[in-house]
């Protein structure tokens, strides 16, 4: 069993119970928000040890809610592992300085993957 | 217009004749429900799950890609609009939306959320396709669904405007509004479907283009009204007045 705590942010429902499915099976405790304001408040709420993060959010995008999170020292320091179909058109350098660790292409990716990447930004 | 107090109320016409949605768009609006059947397809080969989850995923992989083959069909339909003759006849709204709310039960059970409509007292005729419209409301729906939080309710309402000259038929989400600079941007989303993929929603822009070349093919308008606790997407049509000339 895993202690750490991850929270999913993620708008459609049936993916985020996906990765919840896949992390609870590992160990993990598993959150989720389905938007940036939400995803907010629950960090607050829950202090995850870890975010999985999709860049295309109902609202706003994941862009904002990165700002947000490196305004603040205590979840400045919170690892992120952007979960998107816009893997393509990133780049893991520009986006280190606001604490991602990981980007995970939805398309190519295997459930694994997610397990692997949380193993690896927790340890 | 019929907004009331602390709404807004806005048509996405005037964008929507130029060009027809590009590929890009296309391709980037199907990858989402192709990635989430391609993950929960792996994870019934490598994971093992209860009868009831194992039942549940199933169901999300064959609504998934229902869904998906609507936007297909509906990509090919709006692609060949322009060289196609279509039947415009009169049409009862309440029957063709209950036809919609019965087809789409299934999916928003699915997805903890109802669809429901707003009977009318009062019958009304439009002038439209059926096929078109009833595939406007069920991009509507699908959209609203995106944007309605569990356990709520997507409303299809049928209203008269301009004194009985235009029928209105809307979908009502009770999700959080739109913002206005999300609402911009949608709009000039609209003006170029390329550019799609650089905001969001996966669930409202290539659908909304597409439903707006189908009203447009009907001589109706579509539109967005903004609630304080979410938003109507509608399309105005011409009311049959085959009824008051009964």
């Amino acid at each position: 069993m895993n202690d750490a705590t991850i929270l999913v942010i993620e708008d459609d429902n049936w993916l985020s119970q996906q990765y919840s499915r896949i992390l609870s099976a590992a160990g993990y405790e598993v959150e989720i928000a389905s938007n940036a304001l939400a995803a907010i408040e629950l960090i607050d709420e829950i202090n995850p040890d870890a975010l999985i993060l999709d860049v295309l959010l109902t609202g706003s995008t994941a862009f904002a809610l990165l700002h947000e999170l490196q305004s603040y020292s205590d979840t400045g320091s919170i690892p992120i592992v952007v979960c998107t179909n816009l893997a393509n058109e990133l780049k893991l350098e520009d986006l280190k300085p606001y604490g991602v660790k990981r980007i995970l292409d939805k398309t190519t990716m295997v459930p694994d993957d997610l397990v692997v990447s949380m193993r690896s930004v927790l340890s | 217009m019929s907004a009331t107090q602390g709404e807004h109320e806005q048509y996405l016409g005037g964008s929507l004749r130029d060009g027809l949605p590009s590929l890009v768009a296309a391709a980037h609006e199907l990858k989402a429900p192709l990635a989430l059947i391609r993950q929960l397809s792996l994870s019934l080969e490598d994971y093992t799950f209860g009868a009831d989850e194992q039942k549940k995923m199933l169901r999300q992989i064959s609504l998934t890609s229902e869904s998906a083959l609507r936007l297909t069909s509906d990509l090919t339909r709006s692609v060949r609009l322009s060289n196609a003759l279509f039947k415009l006849e009169p049409i009862n709204p309440q029957q063709l939306c209950e036809d919609v709310v019965h087809e789409l039960t299934p999916f928003f059970a699915a997805h903890d959320c109802r669809v429901k409509l707003q009977h009318r007292k009062h019958p009304l005729l439009l002038i439209a396709n059926r096929d078109l419209l009833r595939r406007i409301i069920m991009n509507f729906s699908d959209n609203a669904l995106h944007y309605t939080d569990d356990n709520a309710t997507v409303e299809i309402q049928i209203k008269s405007l301009s004194g009985g000259r235009i029928v209105r038929l809307g979908v009502r989400d009770f999700g959080p509004a739109l913002s206005i600079n999300v609402l911009n941007s949608l709009q000039s989303k609209l003006m170029d479907a390329s550019t799609i993929i650089h905001a969001r929603p996966q669930s409202s822009g290539l659908g909304l283009y597409i439903s707006g070349q189908f009203a447009d093919a009907m001589n109706g308008e579509i539109g967005i009204q903004r609630h304080r606790n979410g938003s109507t997407f509608f399309v105005d049509l011409q009311a049959s007045n085959q009824l008051s000339l009964i």
